[in-house]
């Protein structure tokens, strides 16, 4: 199994669509629940893998571009066949993943296994008919949007219209008719005309859930900018901007990597968004652009390492960040496997842990807390102990209820509720 | 002096990441090689700044480092950025004498290149005006030659808004003439400028990614 790179739940649930480094796409189906079997409330089950992308090499720069899957988007299912999104760092592909139950037989030109008869051995005439057969889903490629970006895509985002979609390199966003592929609007592009002015880059960009004139996108200082396509062709200028004043006590050498900004999701209301930093979630008002409404700590304790995690290359782990569906509950994850989710409401938070030793079936997590100093209790793990291989990046929630896919390198775990 | 310490140690790191990105599959990664030119940026900040900094050029120092005398603040400059980049192997100065300034304990100096191989691999990166510059290997030269777009960033010891609005001709050189004379005494002057140096915005940056 390869690394996990993109976890994403369906608009519906049951479906959860898992990219690779590898460039496959596994799909997830939730079983139906049964009578028979209420303890086995809807596990997920494979239902479909296929290989999205594959290795390319650009000849004109001598560049190999990598098949890894960095980001998989559903569409809203508007019929028997299921629609999804999946790019590497610069092609998307529109795939179509549909069942077929049933396949034609009586053929009268060719037989059963498909060879051609001879059309003088044909004494009947028969009409082919539909015969069920084994359940058997396919995976078709129906858009290839190529050629559009020079650096690397780090997000696409499905438009509230559905019928469009964005992509955002490091210096450029995109928009796209799903129809049309041979050819996108540039919205957005802050690639200045000297590189070596350049001081920032696009990081996440993100549709409003509702507006479909509205888009946000974040950058490598720490600011969100909103931008409405109302107003211009081009959005390279902002209708709000969020930023929070930098801290002076904190300042070090790697202020500028940590306060750099790795996901943007707005909530499912549309009135807040969520961003992620190297060791903070914040939450923000749409309506208040001068700071964060709140701001969640993932792992502080890290603060005085970054040096040595500079070093290692984990200063630079993007994390994504998650809203559950009602929009009271954010989802991160942390190293040694630990994942952390924070209540709103409450304001009370658990660091979970996703590992096999831990999860046995239908057991139950257990709170875990890591030792910052002093007396390490029992239970407790401290900051030297962590394991910094073991992170967690990518993580989704079901869109209504508390099911969580989380994804631990090569390993997918999903947690739900506890049955009563 | 411990801050100096580890401004070195960020220093060395980070120019070892850059030049180790560049052989990475599927390309230059454009955010991380800006963040870490940041790092860079801040650290070497630090560096100059500490008071601890000796004002001595090297004991085989390049030509025109020598000629200024000690108490010429513009001439420390070169000396101090020149050693810089010691750890990753002098690919500092672009002056292949300042090979030989090495520090006690050098590492090898993969960098190191003649000044006829500058010029030729000057021609589509923009080469700095100070002598602190990322010198690729032969090897990335070729690239570069058929205008390959071969991952490559410069690191520049000065920041660019302070200067554009000095001398903006200053930075621009047709990378096909001779190259070093040019580079050392033009834009040397502005570059040289310490108290510019000092008020400058640690966090502006320049990068070149080809």
């Amino acid at each position: 199994a390869d690394i996990i790179s993109t976890v994403e739940f369906n608009h519906t649930g049951e479906l959860l669509a898992t990219g690779d480094k590898g460039g496959r796409v596994v799909i997830f189906q939730r079983e139906q629940e049964s009578k028979n079997q209420p303890h086995r409330r809807g596990e997920y089950n494979v239902y479909s893998t296929f290989q999205s992308h594959e290795p390319e090499f650009d000849y004109l720069k001598s560049l190999e571009i990598e098949e890894k899957i960095n980001k998989i988007r559903w569409l809203p299912q508007q019929n028997a066949a299921y629609f999804l999104l999946s790019t590497n760092d610069k092609t998307v592909k529109l795939w179509k993943v549909s069942e077929r139950d049933k396949r034609p037989e009586g053929y009268n030109l060719k037989d059963e296994d498909g060879r051609l008869r001879d059309p003088s051995m044909i004494t009947v005439l028969r009409v082919p008919v539909l015969r069920p057969m084994d359940l058997m889903v396919e995976a078709t490629p129906r858009r290839v949007f190529a050629n559009a970006h020079t650096y690397h895509i780090n997000s696409i985002s499905v438009n509230s219209d559905y019928e469009t979609y964005m992509s955002a390199d490091d210096l450029r966003i995109n928009l796209w008719n799903f129809e049309i592929t041979n050819q996108s609007f540039n919205i957005v592009d802050i690639k200045p005309a000297n590189m070596e002015e350049l001081t920032e880059v696009i990081t996440a960009a993100e549709f409003h859930p509702h507006h479909c004139n509205t888009f946000v996108y974040s950058s490598s200082k720490g600011t969100i900018r909103l931008c409405d396509m109302r107003t211009s062709a081009l959005c390279d200028h902002h209708a709000k901007f969020f930023e929070e004043p930098e801290d002076p006590s904190n300042r070090s050498f790697f202020s500028e990597i940590i306060s750099s900004i790795s996901d943007v999701k707005f909530s499912h209301s549309g009135r807040y968004i969520m961003t992620r930093d190297y060791l903070t979630v914040k939450v923000w008002d749409l309506n208040m652009e001068n700071r964060p409404i709140e701001t969640y700590q993932v792992h502080d304790y890290l603060r005085s390492k970054l040096c040595s995690l500079y070093e290692n290359d984990c200063i630079f782990d993007k994390f994504e960040c998650v809203w559950n569906g009602s929009d009271s509950v954010i989802m991160t994850g942390s190293y040694n496997n630990f994942f952390r989710m924070f209540d709103r409401n409450t304001k009370r938070d658990v660091t979970l842990e996703a590992s096999r030793e831990n999860s046995k079936p239908r057991a139950i997590l257990k709170p875990r807390k890591v030792c910052v100093g002093g007396k390490r209790r029992k239970d407790e793990i401290s900051v030297d102990s962590l394991d910094f291989s073991k992170k967690i990046l990518h993580t989704a929630w079901h869109p209504s209820e508390n099911i969580i896919a989380v994804a631990a390198t090569n390993n997918l775990y999903i947690f739900q509720d506890k049955v009563n | 002096m411990e801050f100096k310490l580890e401004a070195h140690r960020i220093v060395s790191i980070s120019l070892g990441k850059i030049y180790s990105a560049r052989g990475q599959r599927g390309g230059l990664k454009l955010h991380k090689n800006l963040l870490v030119s940041l790092v860079l940026r801040s650290a070497r900040q630090v560096y100059l700044s500490e008071p601890g900094c000796p004002p001595e050029p090297p004991p085989i120092a390049a030509p025109e480092e020598q000629p200024p005398p000690p108490q010429d603040q513009a001439a420390r400059l070169p000396a101090a950025d020149c050693r810089e980049p010691r750890p990753r192997g002098c690919g500092c100065c672009g002056e292949a004498t300042c090979g030989a300034a090495a520090p006690p304990t050098p590492p090898p100096c993969p960098r190191k290149r003649s000044a006829g191989e500058r010029g030729q691999a000057g021609s589509p990166v923009k080469r700095p005006r100070r002598e602190v510059e990322e010198e690729p290997p032969p090897g990335e030269q070729e690239d570069m030659e058929t205008g390959n777009v071969a991952s490559l960033i410069s690191i520049f010891g000065s920041s660019f808004s302070g200067l554009l609005s000095k001398e903006p001709k200053a930075r621009r050189r047709d990378p096909r003439d001779g190259g070093d004379a040019t580079e050392t005494t033009e834009p040397g002057q502005i570059c040289c400028d310490e108290p510019v140096l000092r008020t400058l915005n640690p966090w502006s940056t320049a990068i070149v990614a080809f």
